[in-house]
């Protein structure tokens, strides 16, 4: 999370004041991928965002659906004790958002269906009074596949369904909501300011939506959308001094095989998974980003040639591309990319299918500067900068080394990219710097800026990040042991002594905070499963949310 | 396009060439040497160690060179060495935008199409505004000057009414719309075209000939104006400023027929509802934003720039960082402190502002650099500072004078000077690199009001560049001189500018460019405000 450029000492930011977004919306039509998407967003951004979800309340205090009178959800009268129930929980909601805007929080995105007019009136009404700006954000959804996968991969794996037959449960669970479309007002009001989503992020409708906070909110929700895809994450290969920022080094030999064997893996890897998720690769590219850095963009080099094998002859031609990097010189190419990709590099695999990728160069996401301790190790920073390195120590996020970018500068620079991550549709492969992937994993994950730095990333594990509807679901693949894995330099084969430089990556400490302080957190092939402790609860209840 | 020709045996890791193992040979032994350099130092701060001037950047790329060897896959490029080299431009080809004004006159159309192309193009799209009143204006200007007639641009032309004009304006559009497309094949990525296209027919028609080119896609832009005096005072620009349609004619009679051409518009005008089209409608200018169909990211960034602009009246101030003692030196990029004269800038700065702004509010912005956080510690102001703001990093070379750079490196130093806009500094930034780290800082500068930024050479030089509208090429060359004070007051077509430079002395660190005697701009301060009626590159689309 990258802190903002200043606070203020009310804790509020941007001159907004305080935010009650109202989420607006049938069940299954996004409002809770959305609304976990903007949390995350405004939370890196620094702004105390909380989502309230009613959904997630009402099973918390009352349990599931079956556990409730048989009118909770239904049209028409209902009982006295029904009425009672619902006034509870809605009650209880109305006290979390105080409780979190008491607390000194700034937004609150009310994740419910808010589908009534006159309910939703009252509520803007209440929190208007109070001085709260209220935006109201509906979701729509006229794309039938979006609202079906939507059914299928997040509701009916809740305990109602267990057992079912998928079909079936797809039935039963419209037959619930249908009562639910009856009575839904759209929003025509124009009393409130208001975002309209349609078919999450495809079009999207803004009317009378005031200051740099809302039109940051605005421009967020442009670029999200809930395509199923595959975000893979892969540290450059090793350099010949690792230490240096400056000198920019090419990859070592360790570092050229490495990329060899990435490439591999991740093609092997994509394939199970794309399979595993019911994807057709053939309707899906991979792209892949890499810094402007020679390390970074030499490892994306093996997916731009052909894999050779003795079966194929040798004088396979490339196929045409601009993308290919043309000889003598690095070439940054797409500082921002362009809208919608025609033409790929086709790289030519020997099964004979084709795999359509696409590399793009990115200059925001070259590693944290370590200003003047370039090329020092840590014994030789501690004893030219005694005070710099205790106050590093202390706070490596927030801390700039002179002339050095912090934790907190680099978030602050990866910004743009992050919004570009959300707008990618096809599969991503993100070569970089452990810095770099810290950031931006902790932004996916929704870690706190002071773990940022302490993050791990081992060089020979791929991370395979999949978004879901509460959040992501990660995994770690190890794939390769050499030199310069951990920086240790020991957990090799052993020939790197011969080679006589991986002694040398544990200096480079300031990128590799982690390894130098045996980091806190490390992501190991091993504990990374669920990164995120909200996947698994959404999941639980069909009827998701409720009012 | 590469194509491997060589080097296709497989030699697998680990059995390394002889030459590759006397390389890492090398490096190890440069290790020890930077040990030995590092003991050496009793106190104070190490050298640098890669820095451009030391022995151990050239002594590295000769170990080096033939790293690659140890690997299997054809050979890429080989390692960048030395100081830097030239980076290629983004690749925007697939960038096709046809940007479509919608509105009645004197609704902030033109203002509008000027602020986005001089946003896009600073960021390195090819936009191009094409502007059917210029084109009116520069045919009729040829057919006076050819034949002899006059035509008549009076309202009675803009009346439904009148049939013959109708048709005439009709071609108008179309002619510009074509002209505009033939652009965006030929390259271009966005073009504007600045109209009233105030009917669903016309419109209508603009998306069905887009429609027809392969990708390409079509925005409508509405601005809409809901303030008399915003009107108002559109209007009497319109009439007072050199507008030809109204030369020679008094103001007050130029006014009326404006207002009536303005009513004719209305008469047959219709705001956008068309549900199957892309648009974005500004009401106010910078109070409300309706977004409809807009996808793509070129499409979002360029919403989410309109919902940040604003009109109200304001100044930025540029200024570098006092003099200082890097400046003296003749030292580019470092931390150091201001000098002597760096110091009494700082110290005649309050007066200077004071005297210009009086008490309206203001908001000063450094870098992180100690020498600006120093030029503004005098002034009674809330400030931010910025590290997107500090200079252009220039890696291998931070701290080096021009001179040792062209000593250590001269085949080097003079390459940067054959495109120094794309030239990336090792373990440094582009100028491009530069602009491309700006934008955020552009996007809160349109948002804000009063703002004082203490810059550095090169990041003055691309602020002042966005906001004159100048080219790339010249950006790196552009004069910012030490102890001055560039004031620039943004204005429907552009920015005017006043330049106070305090009678403090300091030394001169513009390099212009060899082997040219004019250093662009000539003309300074520049005042780009002036609107062009007739268009200087559309000519008479024939």
């Amino acid at each position: 999370m990258a802190a903002p450029l200043y606070t203020t000492a009310s804790g509020l930011l941007f001159h907004a004041g305080k935010i009650l977004i109202l989420t607006v919306g049938l069940p299954a039509r996004g409002k809770t991928h959305i609304s976990r998407a903007l949390e995350r967003y405004l939370r890196w951004m620094g702004v105390k965002t909380q989502v309230v979800s009613l959904g997630d309340y009402r099973r918390k205090t009352l349990g599931g659906a079956k556990k409730l009178p048989p009118d909770y959800f239904t049209l028409g009268e209902k009982s006295p004790e029904t009425m009672a129930l619902r006034k509870m929980v809605s009650d209880g909601c109305e006290k979390l958002i105080e409780d979190f805007f008491g607390a000194g929080g700034q937004v609150v995105i009310y994740d419910a269906n808010n589908g009534s007019r006159t309910t939703r009136q009252a509520l803007a009404e209440k929190y208007d009074k109070q001085g709260i700006h209220v935006i109201i954000l509906e979701s729509v959804c006229d794309n039938k596949e979006i609202i079906e996968t939507n059914i299928r991969n997040v509701k009916i794996s809740s305990p109602d369904y267990r057992g079912w037959d998928p079909d079936k449960a797809v039935k039963d669970y419209y037959e619930r909501i249908r009562d639910r479309e009856k009575s839904y007002e759209t929003v025509e009001e124009t009393t409130w300011p208001f975002i309209r989503i349609i078919n999450v992020g495809e079009k999207i409708m803004v009317n009378n939506i005031r200051g740099y906070l809302q039109s940051r909110i605005v421009f967020f929700l442009m670029n999200i959308h809930n395509r199923p895809r595959m975000i893979y994450f892969a540290r450059s290969g090793q350099s010949l001094i690792e230490h240096s920022y400056k000198a920019d080094s090419d990859l070592s030999p360790a570092g050229w095989e490495y990329s060899e064997r990435l490439k591999e893996f991740v093609v092997e890897r994509r394939a199970k998974s794309l399979e595993q998720n019911g994807f057709d690769p053939n309707d899906r590219r991979l792209v892949i980003w890499t810094s402007t850095r020679r390390r970074a963009h030499h490892t994306a080099w093996p997916f731009l040639t052909p894999t050779h094998s003795t079966s194929i002859p040798q004088q396979l031609p490339l196929v045409a591309s601009h993308l290919t990097v043309p000889p003598q010189s690095a070439v940054a190419r797409n500082v921002v990319t362009t809208d919608e990709a025609g033409e790929l590099t086709e790289t030519k695999v020997t099964t004979g299918s084709s795999l359509k990728i696409k590399v793009i160069e990115k200059t925001q996401m070259c590693e944290i500067n370590p200003g003047v301790w370039d090329g020092l190790t840590p014994d030789q920073a501690r004893k030219f900068y005694p005070e710099e390195w205790a106050r590093f120590v202390k706070d490596p996020y927030a801390f700039r080394a002179p002339r050095a970018e912090s934790y907190h500068d680099l978030s602050v620079r990866l910004e743009p990219i992050l919004i570009e991550l959300e707008r990618e549709k096809e599969d991503l492969l993100i070569i970089g710097h452990s810095s770099v992937i810290r950031c931006l994993l902790a932004y996916l994950i929704g870690l706190p800026a002071s773990e940022i730095p302490a993050i791990e990333i081992a060089r020979g594990d791929l991370l395979e990040v999949v978004p879901t509807s509460y959040g992501v679901h990660s995994q770690a693949f190890h794939f390769w042991d050499g030199p310069g894995r951990r920086g240790e330099g020991i957990d090799g084969d052993g020939d790197q002594e011969e080679v006589g430089l991986s002694r040398r990556d544990e200096t480079n400490f300031y990128e590799n905070y982690a390894e130098d302080t045996k980091g806190k957190k490390r992501m190991n092939a091993v504990d990374l499963g669920f990164l995120s402790p909200r996947i698994q609860e959404g999941s639980e209840e069909a009827l998701a949310d409720g009012t | 396009m590469n194509r491997p020709s060589e080097d296709h045996n497989r030699v697998h890791f680990p059995i390394l060439s002889s030459e590759l193992t006397a390389a890492l040979g090398a490096i190890e032994d440069m290790a020890d040497d930077t040990d030995a350099v590092l003991d050496s130092v009793v106190r104070g701060s190490p050298p640098v160690i890669f820095r451009a001037g030391g022995p151990m950047l050239k002594q590295f790329d000769e170990s080096t060179a033939s790293s690659r060897k140890g690997s299997q896959a054809p050979t890429p490029p080989r390692s960048v060495v030395g100081i830097g080299n030239k980076v290629a431009k983004p690749d925007y080809s697939e960038a096709k935008i046809v940007l479509a004004m919608v509105g009645l006159p004197a609704r902030g159309k033109s203002y509008l199409s000027n602020k986005l192309m001089r946003y896009l193009k600073w960021l390195e799209y090819d936009v191009q505004v094409f502007n059917v009143g210029q084109l009116r204006r520069s045919r009729a200007h040829h057919k006076a000057q050819q034949s002899g007639i006059l035509e008549d641009h009076t309202s009675n032309y803009f009346s439904h009414n009148n049939v013959e004009a109708t048709k005439l304006r009709e071609q108008l559009a179309e002619d510009s719309l074509e002209m505009l497309i033939r652009w965006l094949k030929r390259g271009g990525n966005v073009a504007i075209h600045d109209a009233t296209n105030s009917t669903r027919m016309r419109r209508a028609k603009i998306s069905a000939r887009v429609a027809k080119e392969k990708g390409m896609s079509v925005i409508f832009l509405e601005s809409i104006c809901n303030d008399p005096a915003v009107i108002a005072a559109n209007v009497a620009l319109k009439v007072s400023s050199g507008d030809p349609d109204y030369k020679d004619l008094p103001r007050e009679v130029a006014e009326r027929d404006f207002l009536r051409r303005i009513k004719e518009y209305e008469a047959v005008y219709e705001t956008i509802t068309e549900p199957h089209l892309s648009y974005l409608r500004i009401t106010d200018i910078g109070n409300e934003v309706t977004l409809s169909r807009i996808n793509g990211y070129l499409q979002s960034r360029i919403a989410f720039y309109l919902m940040n602009l604003h009109v109200k009246p304001r100044n930025i101030f540029l200024s570098r960082h006092g003099e200082s003692q890097y400046n003296v030196e003749g030292r580019i990029g470092g931390d150091s402190l201001l000098s002597e004269r760096g110091l009494a800038y700082a110290h005649a700065l309050p007066e200077l502002v004071r005297n210009n702004i009086g008490d309206a509010p203001l908001i000063v912005w450094t870098s992180t650099l100690q020498r600006t956080i120093q030029t503004a510690a005098e002034l009674p102001y809330p400030k931010l500072t910025w590290k997107s703001l500090d200079e252009l990093d220039a890696g291998v070379c931070d701290g080096m004078t021009y001179e040792e750079i062209e000593q250590a490196y001269p085949e080097d130093f003079a390459n940067r000077d054959e495109d120094k806009f794309n030239y990336r500094y090792r373990g440094g930034e582009s100028y491009r690199d530069v602009v491309v780290r700006l934008e955020p800082v552009i996007m809160e500068l349109e948002r804000q009001e009063n703002i004082l930024i203490f810059g550095h050479q090169a990041i003055i030089r691309c602020l002042y560049a966005y906001f004159h509208d100048l080219p790339q090429a010249d950006l790196p060359y552009i004069n910012v001189p030490l102890h001055t004070v560039i004031k620039l007051t943004p204005k429907a077509y552009g920015c005017d500018e006043e330049r106070y430079t305090l009678p403090i002395g300091a030394v001169d660190t513009h390099r212009p460019k060899p082997g040219s005697t004019i250093s662009p701009p000539d003309v300074v301060p520049l005042s780009t405000s002036k609107r062009e009626y007739f268009g200087t590159n559309v000519a008479f689309g024939k």
